[in-house]
């Protein structure tokens, strides 16, 4: 599924261009900034709509993440992330703020299960031809279903532990070991595969 | 603040990029990580590591008022709306080959603020005879350089960059090697540097692999930007 070495060209050239990009925003190109928000806008937007779950409250934290990109440019390092994953990090901060700030009571439903089925890889030739990506996929099978049903309900969906709880009908104290265990083999896995940089 | 175990610090740092760390001990942990560069690290790690998950999502458009009311935020930087600046502005008036644009623009980035680690000492923004800017090469504190590469070349095969001091009167003198590639190069700056007095202009040149074989560039320039001292805020 994943692309070859014309898709690993591919998805170096557009981290090549939105590093440009990025680096002509640190010199305050607004031009540029603009460029750089059509490129990546509708993958972060669905990036905080899942963990936010409302419109209203994802075109917030997308304002607030890309006004924070502005400011924040110049400490942008290219040799330290990739310029999308630099980016997503600063949404998905902004959008666990953001929710953690308005959601009362845990609202668990249906389609939340139904969503998780969309965490299945799907292709998608544009973005990720990464071997990273293979190596977590692979780190994430070898976790127990629980642990990681866990854990990409949290990750994607910033369920917290209590939520957790309810929606998979599980002690709360269950949840949190389910999660941490499955942390700490997934950090196993990935300091195999050099994915973590080592201790 | 206690020391945190490595165990200890990943367990927290996964948790927080999860998300599944919230309320007091998320900022308590925040608090950790910026007084901790350590633990700093491994977040980043994480983040690293977990991040380009979050990536495989099916895009969704956001409707273009987002993108008007970040324009808006953004606008109103202090000094920014008076100078406009964007490189298409200076470009208009043919000012952009270095000179006095670069100095405003460095002026404007040392006024804009939030856009720095630490405060600068000098920045010079190096544009090509096309006006693009490819380097910002800027001193964050006595000692070292800081060269950040904008824009790399692409026909630069069995070539090297190297950078050059130009006084006001005598020949240019050599600061180094940069690397033609995105990212930064580090380039150990004693206070004092005598090759730094009465800088300038900054340059590039093309030179053979290794750099120039004389102490002159014997190659073309390919970018070049005045040296804009910033006085350290107070």
């Amino acid at each position: 599924m994943e692309a070859g070495a014309g898709g690993e060209k591919a998805v170096s050239d557009d981290a090549a261009r939105l590093a440009e990009l990025l680096a002509r925003t640190a010199l305050a190109d607004r031009a540029a900034f603009e460029a750089l928000y059509a490129a990546t806008r509708a993958k972060l937007f669905a990036v905080s709509l899942r963990i936010v779950r409302e419109r209203p409250l994802a075109e917030e934290a997308l304002q607030d993440s890309f006004v924070s990109i502005w400011n924040r440019a110049s400490g942008y390092a290219p040799a330290k992330s990739a310029p999308l994953t630099w980016m997503t990090a600063i949404v998905r901060n902004r959008s666990l703020d953001i929710v953690r700030r308005s959601r009362e009571e845990p609202d668990i439903d249906d389609t939340l299960a139904a969503n998780l089925a969309d965490e299945a890889p799907t292709p998608d030739r544009a973005v990720q031809a990464r071997v990273a990506h293979h190596t977590l996929r692979d780190c994430l099978e070898e976790l127990e279903a629980e642990q990681r049903q866990s854990i990409a309900l949290a990750f994607f969906h910033g369920l917290t532990h209590s939520e957790l709880a309810a929606h998979l009908r599980r002690p709360l104290g269950t949840v949190k070991t389910h999660v941490r265990r499955g942390l700490i083999r997934l950090r196993e896995c990935l300091e195999r595969a050099g994915e973590l940089g080592g201790s | 603040m206690r020391k945190l175990s490595a165990d200890l610090a990943h367990a927290l740092a996964a948790e927080y990029v999860l998300g599944t760390l919230r309320g007091r001990a998320r900022d308590r942990f925040e608090a950790i990580v910026r007084a901790d560069p350590q633990v700093a690290g491994i977040v980043h790690r994480w983040e690293s590591g977990l991040t380009p998950l979050a990536e495989r999502v099916a895009p969704v458009e956001p409707p273009a008022r987002v993108w008007d009311r970040i324009s808006e935020r953004v606008g109103t930087t202090p000094g920014a709306t008076e100078f406009r600046v964007s490189l298409g502005f200076w470009r208009s008036f043919g000012l952009l080959a270095g000179g006095v644009a670069s100095v405003l623009l460095a002026a404007f980035l040392y006024l804009s603020g939030g856009a720095r680690e630490q405060p600068m000492m000098f920045v010079a923004v190096l544009t090509a005879p096309d006006a693009a800017p490819r380097m910002v090469v800027s001193m964050h504190s006595p000692g070292m350089l800081r060269a950040r590469m904008v824009k790399p070349w692409t026909n630069a095969e069995g070539k090297s960059l190297e950078l050059w001091a130009i006084p006001e009167e005598g020949a240019p003198r050599s600061l180094g090697l940069v690397e033609n590639r995105m990212g930064d190069t580090m380039m150990p700056m004693p206070p004092g540097d005598p090759r730094m007095q009465g800088a300038k202009q900054l340059a590039i040149s093309m030179e053979p692999a290794g750099g120039s074989p004389t102490k002159r560039p014997t190659g073309p320039v390919v970018c070049s930007g005045a040296i804009a001292p910033v006085r350290l805020k107070a």
